[in-house]
């Protein structure tokens, strides 16, 4: 049975999933790459945003109402992913 | 002037350049462990943390020691300073000395067993109220063989191989786990500690030991420096 992801494996595998996509993606994409609820990928995301690793970009849309939302990775985001590959390496190696 | 153990007049001062290279990789993986803790808040890094943070006190304390019993300058240096401070109670110097033994070997296997402890694995662990009390235990246990070793410097040496063996094969099961390089390094640095401490055990035998010994002690920390370059610049 899988184990239950850790709070950082969940911020690491919702940046992945942007990163994966080119740097930004749909947040109901977003929702199932990481896998997560609505609620719970909404409280990462404030998260995040607060700490300037993700950003919210909107784009109106002609013969919409609301504009369209995409979730943007920041220079921050991309330097976290490669510093929690670091911490994982160092993890393994010393069997922690 | 009190001395542990006796150490080959060309050795001396040649064993602090290769424990103040241990410090300094002992200081680097503290230092890292640390920024991983403050990243994640998860507890295990900081008591890795914590773990070469003890050695490298360890490892400071001994080189303090044995330069004051290896110089004579340093030990008029030290004379001067605390002079003002201390005053008559200088006449007790042997005091100071075996608290630097005992601080140096309580310190070591302190880290050597929280080393252990992080090494084994959470499902392996007991629940957290036996946990506390078995590290109870073992506090206990290694502040007293730290005291009986100031008289016996073998037991020190001894416990010290003992964890030592228990933390390889810890890290023996996670290169079976994980089974790739950066594993197998961690473990070969600790067979070569292990090593270390078993030369030292018998350095009654012939002072060569000592300098064999501190050769593998060095070796251990340079595969684990090694290890950490890898990881960093992964």
């Amino acid at each position: 049975m899988a184990t239950r992801r850790s709070r950082l494996e969940l911020i690491f595998d919702i940046l992945l999933a942007i990163q994966n996509k080119g740097g930004k993606i749909k947040p109901t994409h977003l929702m199932y790459k990481s896998n997560l609820s609505h609620k719970l990928l909404n409280n990462y995301l404030d998260e995040l945003i607060q700490k300037e690793l993700v950003m919210i970009q909107e784009e109106i849309v002609k013969k919409k109402k609301a504009p369209n939302k995409t979730v943007h990775i920041t220079e921050k985001g991309l330097g976290f992913l490669a510093e929690f590959r670091r911490m994982r390496e160092f993890t393994d190696a010393f069997g922690l | 002037m009190p001395n542990l153990f006796l150490t080959l007049d060309w050795f001396q001062g040649i064993d602090l350049i290769f424990e103040f290279v241990a410090l300094f990789v002992a200081l680097l993986i503290a230092g890292y462990s640390w920024k991983a803790y403050r990243m994640s808040d998860e507890h295990k890094f900081k008591y890795f943390s914590f773990a070469f943070l003890l050695i490298s006190l360890s490892l400071f304390v001994k080189a303090l020691t044995s330069s004051a019993v290896y110089f004579q300058g340093t030990r008029i240096a030290a004379d001067v300073i605390l002079r003002p401070v201390l005053g008559a109670a200088r006449e007790y110097s042997v005091l100071f000395y075996h608290t630097g033994f005992f601080v140096e070997m309580a310190a070591m296997l302190g880290g050597w067993l929280l080393l252990f402890f992080v090494s084994q694995k959470a499902r392996d662990r007991l629940k957290k109220y036996y946990e506390v009390s078995q590290l109870g235990l073992f506090v206990y246990l290694v502040l007293l063989i730290s005291w009986v070793a100031n008289f016996k410097y073998e037991v020190f040496y001894l416990t010290g191989a003992v964890l030592l063996g228990l933390i390889v094969l810890n890290y023996y099961k996670n290169y079976l786990n994980n089974n790739n390089k950066n594993t197998l390094l961690v473990m070969d640095s600790f067979i070569l500690l292990l090593v270390a401490h078993l030369f030292f055990i018998f350095m009654f035998v012939t002072p060569f030991f000592y300098v064999f010994g501190q050769i593998f002690l060095l070796l251990g920390f340079i595969f684990l420096l090694y290890t950490y370059m890898r990881v960093k610049h992964k």
